[in-house]
């Protein structure tokens, strides 16, 4: 490129690889990207309502074990949390407000999805020796259902309270704290101080909404009869899907550029005539409806829910998924839950001891990298306009699957090596050697490995392909491509072989 | 005794830090479409000014007129609303913002928060941000996020965010500061450009670049109004001079 000297404003064509909070890939005019992007979603939605569903009936109906019924109701609840984490991004990703109590607004609308499942006319497991009311009420010595209960009966007005009252609280939090100028931590601190306080009260069993035990007994067939799950599965992906799209025209809106200004120089917008706290209010209204929407798909499917999940630490698991998906895109949002999800179901059940440490090192992954997964996705679509493939590392991970399909049915056990060292078969070290030999040439596209490393994970891990220990197996597998990838990309290679260069020629020269 | 023509007045104005009375004027007027620029040592409550009159800054006691209304009790947005514009000393710009996106926020009719939610930008922001793009020369980079620009690039956004928006009164901070000789002399004709349809308060240390401004001086030390007038009176002013180069 010619170098541009003389007077008046150079034209800055060529933008400069930083890492923005929010990276806005200049692909998005390219045909061959939109094309590219119509492509994945087109993808994306079929696996979700067609390959999943379909599975799943093929299955019930077969008597093979394809999809689990179990598979397809963790998949189904790990959506609701998605749908949460698009509440966060909303307030936190897009307008910079760290809220700490997301995970309350979830269970408020959880409790009121929860309330109306346990009495008779939802459901509810009520039975004559408890006067037909919830059975903890009888342990509360209370045997007539309280009158504030007796509207959670309907259908509708549960669905109202579940919406409302979450949106109530957040809206008068937002509009009081923001409207004074209350800011960054301090607005993070009162935040956690509602969701323990909150938590304190819900524990009590005075509350009458079951106590620390929470409220449970519903529906039966809800979490067990494969129709029920399957229905409440694609409600939820009606849900995300629908939640996404709205977050999305938000975010895309003069609503979403005020919030975004927001995060880079608040006091600025004030005076350019804007009231940024009661975006900052309407903003926060926005992610706690979106969180309660989560809540309620969220309760039918696990069949409890207690004081317990809207502790602060459920709240900072939430902000730790938008960040690792990557802070400002919607994707990342989804991503994220998803990703940390499987990765948490999959360890705590092999590796229990384990699931601290990748937690704190997925956050600090993230700070090191915060435009977090979707960042990737941007790289990757960076190297497909330039015409790298990716077919090496859907060659790689195939394979492993392959190998870990075959391993389980014990096809190698005769032939492959059955050593063990340091606790691990030997055999096992060969779809590591395979993924780094095919993904760490230079001609494979650097992004993908990891990001379709990140998807094969989580679709294996959905459909529960591989039960057992070789969950974590992959785990490791997806840390190891994201580890290849960041040493590729962070160019140590690169200087290693500059200075072993740079030595050899001064020994030449002396 | 106020004449119609002044556009903003500011009477009996104190501000009080902690006891130390940081702003104490009697008058202070300006004419509309007038430019005047106040100068004074450092501490002598420039910056306060603007801070009161852009409501940062409360005052403790006294009025301010803008355009017909007390402004005194308003809040900074209510302020802006009514076109009181400020530009600071560094250039303030939203950097994940791309420029054109820049200009639609500030040129926006309409600022209310529930009416944007799902909308885009008003055509009447997009048509000011169009125009504005070529006059401040950023046609190159429109779609580039702000932060990428280089710093001259971003103080012209930030003027081309003060045009969308055409405040009726605009309060600038230190415009030539940082700035090389051929820059302060833009900027000058910048502001002399902006004169004819907007009022202009300056606030400048920089004695040559407020000589270029050919206007009206307000000296102010220790929150108090000086002297006032034009540059050759101002200089020869004794108190001027004393303040200026200490007792």
């Amino acid at each position: 490129m010619a170098k541009e000297t003389g007077a008046g404003a150079a034209p800055a064509r060529a933008v400069p690889r930083l890492q923005p909070v929010t990276p806005r890939s200049p692909l998005g005019a390219d045909p061959e990207i939109t094309k590219f992007r119509r492509r994945t979603i087109l993808g994306l939605l079929v696996i979700l309502f067609v390959v999943v569903p379909a599975l799943s009936l093929i299955g019930q109906y077969t008597g093979t074990p394809l999809m689990e019924a179990h598979d397809l109701n963790r998949l189904g609840r790990y959506l609701c949390y998605a749908i949460a984490a698009l509440g966060i991004d909303l307030i936190w990703g897009y307008a910079g407000v760290l809220s700490l109590c997301h995970a309350l607004f979830f269970c408020l609308g959880g409790y009121a999805m929860a309330m109306f499942l346990s009495l008779p006319s939802g459901g509810g497991d009520v039975r004559p020796e408890y006067h037909n009311i919830p059975q903890f009420f009888f342990f509360n010595n209370v045997d007539s259902l309280p009158v504030w209960w007796r509207p959670l009966g309907s259908f509708p007005i549960a669905l109202f309270v579940g919406l409302a009252v979450p949106a109530l609280l957040a809206g008068l939090i937002g509009f009081f704290i923001f409207r004074n100028r209350v800011r960054g931590v301090y607005f993070s601190i009162i935040t956690q101080a509602l969701a323990w306080g909150a938590f304190l009260a819900f524990s009590r069993n005075e509350m009458l909404l079951g106590g620390t035990n929470g409220l449970t007994n519903f529906y039966k067939p809800l979490t067990t009869r494969p129709n029920w799950i399957l229905g409440l599965y694609l409600l939820t992906s009606v849900a995300l899907v629908g939640v996404f799209w709205l977050c999305r025209r938000v975010v895309r809106s003069r609503f979403g550029r005020v919030l975004v200004a927001i995060r880079d120089n608040e006091p600025r917008l004030f005076f350019l005539g804007y009231r940024a706290d009661l975006y900052k209010a309407l903003a926060f209204v926005a992610a706690a409806l979106v969180a309660a929407i989560g809540g309620m798909l969220y309760v039918p499917q696990t069949g409890i829910i207690a004081p317990h999940d809207m502790r602060v630490e459920v709240s900072i698991w939430m902000v730790i998924w938008v960040a690792v998906g990557g802070r400002g895109t919607l994707w990342g949002a989804i991503m994220g839950a998803l990703v940390a999800m499987f990765t948490y179901s999959s360890l705590t059940s092999d590796l229990p001891q384990a699931w601290p440490f990748i937690q704190g090192g997925l956050f600090l992954t993230a700070l090191a990298y915060p435009g977090g997964a979707g960042e990737l996705w941007s790289r990757l679509e960076d190297e497909r306009q330039r015409g790298f493939g990716m077919g090496r590392a859907v060659v790689a991970l195939g394979f492993v699957e392959l190998f870990l399909i075959a391993d389980k049915l014990g096809w190698f056990a005769r032939i492959l090596p059955t050593a063990v060292v340091a606790g691990v078969h030997v055999r096992y070290l060969i779809p590591f050697a395979v993924v780094v030999v095919l993904c760490a040439g230079k001609r494979a596209a650097r992004a993908a490995v990891p990001l379709l490393a990140l998807a094969w994970f989580i679709f294996s891990e959905a459909f529960g392909l591989m039960p057992g220990s070789f969950s974590y197996l992959k785990y490791l597998l997806v840390l190891l491509s994201i580890i290849v990838y960041a040493v590729g990309e962070s160019g140590v290679l690169e200087r290693l072989k500059n200075r072993a260069g740079r030595s050899a020629l001064a020994g030449a020269v002396k | 005794m106020s004449a119609a023509a002044d556009i903003l007045v500011v009477e009996n104005a104190t501000v009080v830090f902690d006891g130390f009375k940081a702003l104490d004027i009697d008058r202070f007027s300006v004419d509309r479409n007038e430019v005047r620029v106040v100068i004074g040592p450092n501490g002598a409550g420039k910056t306060t000014l603007c801070d009161a009159i852009s409501g940062k800054t409360r005052l403790n006691s006294g009025r301010i007129h803008f355009d017909g209304a007390d402004i005194s009790r308003f809040r900074d947005y209510e302020i802006a609303r009514r076109g009181v514009g400020r530009k600071f000393q560094n250039p303030a710009v939203f950097g994940s913002l791309t420029v054109r996106e820049n200009l639609e926020l500030a040129g926006a009719p309409s600022k209310s928060a529930l009416g944007g939610m799902l909308r885009g930008p008003a055509p009447e922001a997009r048509k000011k941000a169009a125009e504005v793009v070529a006059e401040v020369g950023l046609d190159e980079v429109v779609d580039v996020q702000a932060q990428y620009l280089s710093h001259g690039q971003r103080q012209s956004l930030e003027i081309g965010t003060l045009l969308v928006s055409m405040p009726k009164l605009l309060l600038i901070d230190e415009p030539a500061a940082g700035l090389s000789d051929e820059e302060t002399a833009a900027m000058a004709r910048l502001i002399r450009r902006l004169a004819g349809q907007h009022t202009i308060i300056v606030i400048e240390h920089d004695m040559d670049f407020v000589r270029q401004l050919e206007a009206k001086i307000t000296v102010l030390n220790e929150g108090k109004i000086l002297a006032e007038g034009p540059m050759s009176e101002v200089q020869a002013d004794p108190r001027v001079i004393e303040a200026y180069l200490g007792r």
